[in-house]
């Protein structure tokens, strides 16, 4: 089977934009971005300026009034042009993802699917931003209204791993409920959002309403700084969620961090092994492991554990690694050298700590593309609760086999973990299940099910060092997050 | 002749291309039927047939775009490509006996492409798994019809 083709080999310098208009910065730091799958270079990205990015912020400012007074239903007809652009460019988009992020074809259209679900959801705004009211709610012949408004300026700050559906799970909504807006995208991955910001400027938005800049912390501080930007959304690391927070807190934004996560998967003695090991190793495996709503630890309840472990072995032999344009790929590289690094070093300090590496894909290789970051699908048995590898992110495609008594013995360990992501059970029993989504204190909870990944018009966010703020993303959270109730009390004399 | 490149089955994604590609060769073979002149007495079949395939394989186009709500990353060993293979060569100076056993082969080997994929990705996606079923019954009503001429 021949590769799918890439959409361009070379993407050239990316430019930023602005007030509607593509622009050059003018910064003398430009960093390459590469191909984590050959290692080779496919564009190059300037690290904007302090002054290019409160540019953006001003050409935001000056836009959105005029863009809130725009009625609800016309920014609605905006969003589907765009979905329909969006459709149209479906396949490209999926394939630039490929080339720079490393994901396969099959994980890249999904992403694509799940990025327009978000404008979809969003075209439905003249019902999701209607007010209340109440007549002779303040007293006799005293009305009492609540409105709902959009506030100013946002902007999202965003990570490597879903190039386009993390920066849609923000800005469709605060634009559609009529504010400005501001992406700065992954410096890793930002190519995807380059072209899918050229389709947005062919869906009708008024110059300014939605911006990008490209670049790293500069621009993220001014982002965060500025007295103009309303609001912050962020998704990375939990340390760098708790700084985002506290920063823009201190500069008084509204702000949703989305923060790291250490799922655990628990499968009880019940469970339907075939269906679990399957649906388990697109958690485990899935974009190599880099999402925040993969399975890390794999939680084995009583006498299951073996026939598990056996099980999950021949089914982690049928991974096929290599290059995402190849659509009988199951799993491409992770984003870097250094991300790759940093799993390998999680498996070595296991392995040290007594833990038995029972699938080993530190050294693994892919003919043809060996330059490329590809760490093979890692099992490792033995791992006790109190090792690094159980209780911290690993970010690749490593499986942390723990052996358990009982499912509460397992929400214990799982409480113990300062992250509340995911957490999933395995189990033909209602009962069970029930206690398990009842009891364990995480944001997203799966019975039977490995990636909890809310649909666009459910809120996502975890508990605990996995999300700092209250409003998540998506859904009707995204509405409240973008604007306010402004309450007005009405009496004709 | 329709070039094909038919990958190994090992994921949901690869499965759609295997079927995209058996559409595009089904109708590039018919497209070649219906020039034969010993079997220009079922051109119309043929050609019909092939503009059949062409809007199946639209048809899977947009169920693997807009039909599918998850991603569906299940690694996949049940479906062997050696099983589904089928011949794009048309047979040349075939008579319409010839033209339609050939055609007929084809189908019934897409039939049960059809048939084993539903199956295996009725856990993974049944929205997909209902149109794999389909397909394959629209398959063996084919070879029905050209078993018939």
């Amino acid at each position: 089977m021949a590769l799918l083709s890439e959409v361009k080999k070379d993407y050239g310098k990316l430019q930023n934009y602005v007030n509607g208009e593509w622009i050059d910065s003018t910064s003398d730091k430009v960093i390459d971005i590469e191909n984590p799958s050959t290692g080779g270079i496919i564009g190059k990205l300037p690290m904007s300026t302090v002054d290019e990015t409160k540019a953006a912020i001003e050409a935001a400012h000056e836009a959105w009034w005029s863009w809130r007074e725009t009625p609800p239903i016309t920014r609605a007809r905006v969003m589907f042009k765009l979905k329909e652009l969006m459709e149209q460019h479906f396949e490209n988009i999926a394939r630039i993802m490929v080339q720079e992020q490393g994901k396969t074809i099959d994980e890249a259209r999904g992403e694509t699917r799940r990025t327009i679900e978000n404008v979809e959801v969003a075209s439905g705004i003249p019902s999701l931003m209607m007010g209340y009211n109440l007549e002779d709610g303040a007293a006799e012949g005293i009305d009492e209204d609540a409105v709902i408004s959009p506030l100013g300026v946002f902007g999202c700050i965003c990570p490597f791993n879903f190039p386009a559906m993390i920066p849609f799970w923000f800005w469709p909504y605060a634009v559609a409920t009529g504010n400005a807006y501001i992406v700065k995208p992954s410096s890793q991955v930002p190519t995807t959002m380059n072209y899918i910001m050229k389709i947005i400027d062919q869906a009708g938005f008024p110059p300014g309403v939605i911006n990008l800049v490209n670049g790293s912390h500069e621009v993220s501080d001014t982002l965060m700084e500025h007295p103009k930007v309303k609001g912050i959304s962020f998704v990375g690391s939990s340390p760098i969620a708790k700084y985002i927070y506290k920063h823009s807190a201190e500069n008084g934004k509204r702000v949703q961090a989305q923060g790291g996560a250490k799922n655990s998967l628990v499968v009880m003695p019940d469970a339907n092994l075939d269906r679990t090991v399957a649906n388990m190793l697109a958690s485990y495996y899935g974009c190599a492991g880099q999402r925040c709503l993969a399975g890390s630890n794999m939680i084995a309840v009583g006498n299951i554990a073996d026939p598990l472990m056996k099980k999950w072995v021949e089914g982690t032999k049928k991974i096929k690694m290599g290059y995402g344009l190849d659509e009988s790929v199951n799993m491409g590289p992770v984003i870097s050298a250094k991300a790759k690094q940093k799993v390998i070093d999680y498996v070595d300090g296991a392995e040290k700590a007594g833990a038995k590496v029972l699938l080993d894909g530190r050294k693994a290789t892919v003919p043809g593309y060996e330059k490329g970051h590809f760490i093979g699908p890692t099992v490792v048995d033995g791992v006790t609760p109190d090792m690094k590898i159980a209780k911290e992110e690993v970010f690749g495609p490593v499986v942390s086999f723990l052996r358990m008594d009982s499912m509460d013995d397992a929400i214990e360990f799982i409480h113990k973990s300062p992250f509340g992501n995911a957490a999933s059970v395995y189990t033909q029993s209602g009962k069970t299940a029930r206690d398990f989504r009842y009891k364990c204190q995480c944001g997203n909870i799966g019975i039977n099910v490995g990636i909890v990944a809310a649909m666009a018009y459910f809120p996502f966010a975890g508990y605990k060092d996995s999300f700092f703020g209250d409003l998540h993303g998506q859904g009707q959270d995204a509405i409240k997050f973008f604007t306010d109730r402004k309450v007005v009390i009405t009496r004709w004399f | 002749m329709v070039e094909c490149d038919f990958p190994e089955c090992t994921t949901f994604g690869a499965v759609m291309r295997f079927a995209l590609e058996l559409e595009k060769g089904a109708s590039g073979v018919y497209d070649e039927l219906a020039k034969e002149p010993k079997a220009a007495a079922a051109a119309e079949t043929f050609k019909a047939l092939s503009a059949a395939h062409k809007k199946r394989g639209e048809l899977l186009e947009f169920t693997r775009q807009q039909k599918l709500n998850e991603m569906t990353l299940e690694p996949i060993s049940e479906l062997k490509r050696e099983n589904y293979l089928i011949d794009t060569h048309a047979p040349k100076g075939a008579d319409v006996k010839q033209a339609a056993a050939f055609a007929s082969r084809m189908e019934a080997t897409s039939a049960k492409f059809y048939s084993d994929s539903a199956r295996v990705a009725k856990p993974l996606t049944a929205e997909a798994a209902r149109v794999m079923d389909r397909l394959g019954k629209e398959n063996l009503a084919n070879k029905a019809k050209l078993d018939a001429l």
